[in-house]
């Protein structure tokens, strides 16, 4: 990785180098219609099968861009995604859907279908393995479905409030039935693009726990975008940071603090 | 009140109060004002002929009083099938939109040219008055009640395909996004975001659909469409202005009821969940 320049920049730290790598990005670039300056450039990085990697930067810095191009929500202009071991980047129509199944997706809006109840938003998960009406209401769900949805409703403390409407939810609750979708869903890497961006610093630890506590659970990968220096220390085995259009920060979390970390952003 | 300090600078670009009208803008509205004192009389606007026409107002509203209730069996007949030709017009109507809506919506067409062409025909059906397409379908199909409900399933497409749409159009794109993130159908997502986002403002216009039939196939009688439209033409026709007026009291009794349901209706329908 030539192009980092950061005093910051470490070698990135891999528990287990043996593991096999969850997502693999190699030189992705960016660069939206009329602008001559990329968003950010040459991007590599691997993730690994069960760690927690936290993306920081400033605002406008490219994260969220960075994170939908992962899964070709953005389209990047060069660059190759791998996806376990699988590449995106050739991907196209029901291949590239087929291939989007295995990633969990929880945004900095909870983005969840206000009118309807908690348990069937959590239902929709399944829409990506099964597509049909079984799957559009809790009312019409198999039997199986609905009780693995009240199952991961229960597993983010929400499963007494699976008849709710989501949009009379606060906002913390809404966004834990954005992560039992995800959780339905049965991802093998976990996507999160600044869930906590919205809520009050309680509700976000809170969200933040779950987050930790479920993907050590279940040895899921977690890569999320945050703007807490502190959430990054705290439940990411490693920060990644972009700056100046480039990644110029991939270190283990242990070795920083908050005060490295703010200098960053400077 | 403290006194306020402001630089020179600030005060020589201080903004006038009201702004002059451009020249453009001054023309259209000559023009227009033009152009509506011209329309006065071309709508034969004449308060002679309103002063003039007073008495027989007078002896018409004199005659009503009280209403006639001798032929209220058939008047009580033809009410009901007015209700029935707007409520099966306005179902089969409503039913037949959504795939119009789908396919007219900016975020729901598969094809910009699939889109503008269920657009166009939207349009059209809404643009030709009702009472020209009940003239056709008497024409078509005979006198009586079917020509009147297909003149209602006509008009209902033309309403509501246009505003489903656009409500369909309006529904926050966050939560398609996210499904579209996992890889799932664009059917999926139309059925379990745009319609149930889009449902409340589709409930809203179905039952302001009813109401605009039940008004409607009061006046397509007039035409032999079927209804108490035809009763009131032959009361006014044969000067039975008591009898007339039963009937305009029962179609006021007709269109409260509808209003007075449909709203409470409304109300029940959104605050439910699935």
């Amino acid at each position: 990785m030539t192009s980092l320049a950061s005093p910051l920049l470490q070698q990135a730290v891999v528990s287990d180098q043996s593991t096999a790598s969850s997502l693999q990005v190699q030189g992705l670039t960016k660069r939206f219609h009329g602008t001559t300056a990329p968003v950010f450039k040459n991007v590599c990085f691997n993730i690994y099968k069960g760690q927690s990697v936290a993306l920081i930067g400033a605002n406008g810095a490219g994260k969220s861009t960075l994170l939908r191009c992962c899964v070709r929500l953005i389209e990047p202009d060069e660059g190759n995604i791998l996806l376990s071991g699988e590449t995106l980047s050739s991907k196209k129509g029901r291949e590239l859907k087929k291939a989007r199944n295995r990633v969990g997706f929880v945004f900095q809006k909870h983005c969840l279908v206000p009118r309807l109840s908690a348990l069937t938003n959590v239902l929709h998960g399944n829409l990506a393995h099964r597509s049909g009406p079984r799957n559009w209401s809790q009312c019409w769900a198999r039997q199986v479905d609905r009780d693995r949805a009240l199952h991961y409703l229960d597993q983010v403390g929400l499963a007494d409030l699976w008849h709710k409407r989501c949009d009379q939810l606060s906002g913390g609750q809404a966004q834990r039935v954005a992560i039992a979708r995800a959780l339905m869903q049965e991802p093998s890497i976990l996507f999160a693009d600044e869930p906590t961006a919205s809520l009050d610093p309680k509700s976000g630890q809170v969200i933040m726990e779950l987050f930790a506590k479920l993907s050590r659970a279940q040895n899921l990968t977690l890569f999320f975008v945050s703007h807490h220096v502190e959430h990054a220390l705290h439940y990411a085995d490693r920060i990644i940071g972009l700056r100046d259009s480039e990644l110029q920060l991939d270190c283990a979390s242990g070795t920083e603090t908050t005060v490295s970390l703010r200098g960053f952003y400077a | 009140m403290p006194e306020l300090h402001l630089t020179k600078d600030v005060k020589a670009s201080f903004p006038p109060r009201f702004q002059r009208p451009s020249w453009l803008g001054t023309a259209l509205f000559a023009l227009f004002l033009g152009f509506f004192l011209w329309s006065l009389a071309g709508a034969g606007m004449s308060i002679g002929d309103l002063v003039r026409g007073l008495p027989n107002m007078g002896t018409i509203a004199g005659e009503m009083f009280p209403p006639a209730t001798d032929r209220a069996g058939p008047i009580m007949e033809a009410i009901l099938v007015t209700f029935q030709m707007a409520l099966v017009g306005t179902v089969i109507g409503v039913v037949l939109s959504i795939p119009m809506a789908l396919l007219a919506g900016r975020n729901t067409s598969p094809h910009p040219l699939v889109r503008h062409v269920t657009r166009s025909i939207i349009s059209f059906l809404r643009t030709v008055p009702d009472l020209a397409w009940a003239l056709f379908f008497v024409v078509s199909v005979g006198l009586g009640p079917f020509a009147g409900t297909l003149t209602i399933i006509v008009d209902t497409i033309g309403f509501c395909g246009r505003f489903f749409a656009e409500a369909m159009e309006e529904v926050d794109p966050g939560p398609s996004e996210a499904l579209d993130s996992i890889g799932t159908s664009p059917l999926d997502r139309i059925a379990v975001v745009q319609i149930p986002g889009a449902l409340p403002s589709m409930i809203n216009t179905s039952l302001f659909s009813l109401e605009k039939a039940v008004r409607s196939s009061v006046v397509l009688g007039l035409v032999g469409a079927g209804g108490i439209g035809a009763e009131l033409a032959v009361s006014m026709e044969m000067f039975r202005y008591d009898q007339a007026a039963y009937i305009i009291l029962m179609i006021f009794i007709l269109v409260y009821a509808v209003e007075h349901l449909s709203s409470r209706l409304r109300e029940g329908l959104m605050h439910q969940s699935k």
